[in-house]
């Protein structure tokens, strides 16, 4: 922060009525002008990858997919594509196929997530709940396939859980139908209602160049009109056989974001009907040794958010040696600081929404740093000297 | 869009019942595949002890009565169970199972949490045991 003190500071949590999740901005003002932002991160973090060094290696699946609430399905297939990768075993087709069909069905039920929590920030009351409501249908799908609406637990080290049955193949396909009309009408609403475009349009203008420059990933990027989706960079699961398209827009301002996951809600639409109609026939699971073989390995997968990759470093025993997660909330936030610049006050709660980002995902460490002690170490009367200096 | 299709909408909102269940009066059955409360049969059971290896929460106990006549009894820490039924797939003889039935399972003490599975017994022998002082084999210090 700035010793400057003509500068006018509004901090914006950890907690504050208009964040869901534990983050502290400051923005500076003039006026109503936003000159200057800074974010300060890692209120949740939990420890997860320490965590994951004391567990088994089936037991980690379940602590991965709790990084996530929304995406828990994405981490447990990046990790047990990772793990799968140093065993030397792949996966059956048929439960390859499950895997990309319920993380496609997660993606939906993200995004209309999304659309409400960001339409909600917009002032825009009746879409979210509209949008809320047609999200259970997408969860009801979930539980009926998995047992439970939230961490599905499908995946297993070599295989998935739950097979798909003709009757529930149906029912999906009912639901889906459902949902592609209602994400039709949300479209419809979206380009045309005027108060949204008014809240959207030419906000947060991002160039492709910007973009780039910032490392922006995910359907942030891709509204920026950078093609690039890891499901087509370098297709995981069988997102060979069941390709999707990249959705892009140019336009780079928030009302590109939402056009652009309005649009991939319908690309994985799409894309579970094709599944659906071509399951692979086969078994479900493949033996995995309980003592992963030493080595290590890197395995990336396209969440609802952008890039996901894993990092799990095996020393041959029945526990990983180091597990390292790479979220993509964590590479947007550049972009929001940058961006930030420029608009006015009222237009930060859309512009935070607009990248989707998840706190308890993005805060995985915690460093100290400082040029004359040890960063890992700090003594009670180091932190609480720190601490009346630091509020002087 | 029009300001008209919102009032539209809204009037025809105020005519229609409310999108929430109305549980618990109405209770909608539950899926097929819910993951609830965690069953187990001691007929089948070997005393492998897979499941407890694989538990992510150590929600599972298996207490060993008589070894070689197979004689277990399961203490199930409901309340740290996650639900993910890692110990339905481990277990190669098929003795477990998750109930869709049984998964209201609120209290507000801890004791109805801890649920005890096996011949009745076996269960009143492992109380006898565990009510004499000194003699509690059951729970680890936590």
């Amino acid at each position: 922060m700035t010793t400057d003190t003509n500068k006018f500071v509004i901090p914006i949590g950890p907690q504050h009525p208009a964040l869901k999740e534990p983050a502290n901005f400051e923005f500076w003002v003039d006026g109503e002008i936003v000159t200057g932002a800074s974010v300060r991160l890692g209120y949740v973090h939990r420890g997860i990858e320490k965590g994951a060094e004391a567990r088994t290696w089936t037991q980690n699946l379940y602590l991965m997919e709790r990084i996530c609430g929304i995406c828990s399905h994405v981490h447990a297939t990046a990790y047990t594509l990772g793990v799968e990768k140093l065993a030397g075993v792949a996966a059956p087709p048929r439960a390859n196929a499950i895997r990309q069909l319920m993380g496609e069905l997660e993606r939906i039920h993200s995004h209309m997530l999304w659309l409400g929590v960001a339409a909600h920030e917009g002032g825009f009351d009746s879409l979210f709940m509209y949008s809320w409501r047609d999200r259970e249908t997408v969860m009801d799908l979930l539980e009926k396939i998995s047992g439970n609406k939230v961490h599905y637990s499908a995946n297993l080290l070599g295989g998935v859980k739950f097979d798909i049955t003709p009757e529930l193949a149906a029912e999906i396909h009912k639901g889906l139908d459902f949902l592609e009309e209602r994400n039709k009408f949300y479209l419809k609403v979206i380009t045309t209602d005027e108060t949204f475009i008014g809240r959207t349009r030419g906000i947060g203008t991002m160039t492709t160049e910007k973009a780039e420059f910032l490392g922006a990933i995910g359907p942030t990027a891709r509204a920026s009109g950078i093609a690039r989706d890891i499901r087509v960079d370098a297709p995981y699961l069988i997102y060979d056989q069941f390709p999707v398209k990249v959705m892009t827009h140019t336009s780079g301002d928030l009302h590109g974001r939402f056009i652009v996951r309005i649009n991939e809600t319908f690309e994985s639409i799409r894309v579970i009907r094709e599944i659906l109609d071509h399951l692979p026939g086969g078994e479900l699971t493949t033996r995995v040794p309980r003592r992963i073989p030493a080595g290590e390995a890197v395995s990336r997968v396209e969440a609802p958010r952008g890039e996901l990759l894993y990092f799990v470093a095996s020393n041959g025993s029945e526990k990983p040696e180091r597990v390292k997660v790479r979220t993509p909330s964590l590479c947007n936030w550049s972009t929001v600081l940058s961006l930030a610049i420029g608009l006015k006050l009222a237009d930060m709660p859309m512009l935070l929404s607009g990248i989707d980002p998840c706190f308890s995902c993005n805060d995985r460490s915690v460093g100290l740093k400082s040029a004359n002690q040890d960063p890992q170490i700090w003594s009670w009367e180091k932190l609480r000297q720190y601490g009346i200096e630091y509020y002087r | 869009m029009s300001v008209g299709t919102m009032i539209s909408d809204l009037l025809r909102s105020l005519f229609t019942k409310p999108a929430t269940e109305l549980y618990p009066y109405v209770k909608t059955p539950a899926p097929l595949r819910l993951r609830g409360k965690l069953m187990w049969d001691p007929a089948r059971c070997a005393g492998c002890q897979l499941c407890i290896k694989d538990c992510p929460s150590n929600a599972i106990e298996l207490i060993v009565i008589d070894k070689v006549n197979k004689r277990f009894i399961m203490r199930y820490h409901a309340d740290r169970c996650t639900y993910c039924a890692q110990c339905v797939e481990s277990c190669r003889f098929n003795c477990l199972g998750m109930s869709n039935k049984d998964w209201e399972m609120a209290a507000v003490k801890k004791q109805p949490f801890e649920i005890y599975y096996g011949k009745e017994e076996d269960i009143a022998l492992f109380m006898e045991q565990a009510a004499k002082p000194g003699t509690d084999q059951s729970c680890p210090p936590e």
